[in-house]
């Protein structure tokens, strides 16, 4: 394969063919590394993910606002709770 | 004799001739960067012949190493480790912008489950004194009943009393 290339031809020096192998290994290394990142697609799903939360966040908003909305309307109950209960003793001790 | 003398002054001459341009030398004449290098290419080995038995030899025209390639290859795989580096990098801070976003998700659902601790606290109070009302509330809906009853009952004593009143009328005019 590559040893043929490697056999010094006519009017090429020993050197140039280092830094011709030297450039083309860098190049393979570089090449692999990249495929590697490709197959294993964790960009997309990566991606994929971080898009799906952002989906998701508007309806978080949501859900936390008729939480802090739920809270307010119990303590406005507790409120007229709390009222019937002095209208309760003034009811009894109006009886009396 | 005079003849093989000369002969051999003239092989002494060929021998001691300068070097005729190799392929090595050509190319890096063509560089003028390399001047330096050029010149110690002249002074580099040379392909001696010698003369062993009548048989010529030559050792083959070599380059002496440059002095800073350690450096250059040390910066080369340096440059390497950072390009791939860099390449990798990209993956770790996407899983690190996914790990921030969730747990800022995870930090709004810990408010809302206090919140809604809160709220269930709160219901569950609210459900026992509507427990404890409940006796008042339904003594409140049987005085309402009766009120109504009472209601009713004064229309048809109001009626009554008229039709007896109408009657109690026609009886004197008679």
């Amino acid at each position: 394969m590559a040893s043929s290339e490697t056999q010094p031809r006519f009017g090429q020096s020993v050197k140039s063919l280092l830094s011709d192998k030297v450039t083309s290994c860098s190049g393979d290394v570089i090449a692999l590394t990249r495929q590697v990142l490709k197959g294993s697609r964790s960009q997309e799903l990566l991606s994929q993910a971080a898009r799906n939360m952002v989906i998701q966040e508007d309806a978080i908003l949501h859900s936390e606002d008729s939480l802090r909305k739920m809270s307010i309307i119990t303590t406005h109950l507790q409120y007229h709770v709390e009222h019937s209960k002095n209208l309760q003793d003034q009811l009894k001790h109006l009886m009396k | 004799m005079a003849a093989t003398g000369d002969e051999a002054a003239a092989m002494e001459s060929i021998s001691k001739a300068p070097v005729p341009p190799t392929d090595l030398t050509l190319t890096l004449t063509a560089e003028p960067e390399h001047k330096t290098d050029a010149t110690e290419n002249q002074k580099a080995k040379r392909p001696s012949n010698n003369n062993d038995g009548g048989v010529e030899t030559a050792e083959e025209a070599t380059e002496p190493a440059e002095p800073d390639i350690n450096a250059l290859c040390r910066d080369m795989f340096d440059k390497m480790s950072v390009f791939l580096q860099g390449e990798l990098t990209a993956t770790c801070e996407d899983y690190k912008l996914l790990e921030n976003m969730n747990k800022l998700t995870s930090l709004k659902y810990m408010e809302m489950k206090d919140i809604s601790i809160n709220i269930s606290r709160n219901l569950q109070d609210l459900n026992q004194k509507y427990a404890s009302l409940q006796p008042y509330l339904d003594q409140i809906n049987q005085i309402e009943e009766q009120v109504t009853a009472l209601e009713q009952a004064a229309y048809k004593l109001d009626t009554y009393s008229k039709k007896l009143e109408a009657k109690f009328k026609k009886l004197e005019k008679r």
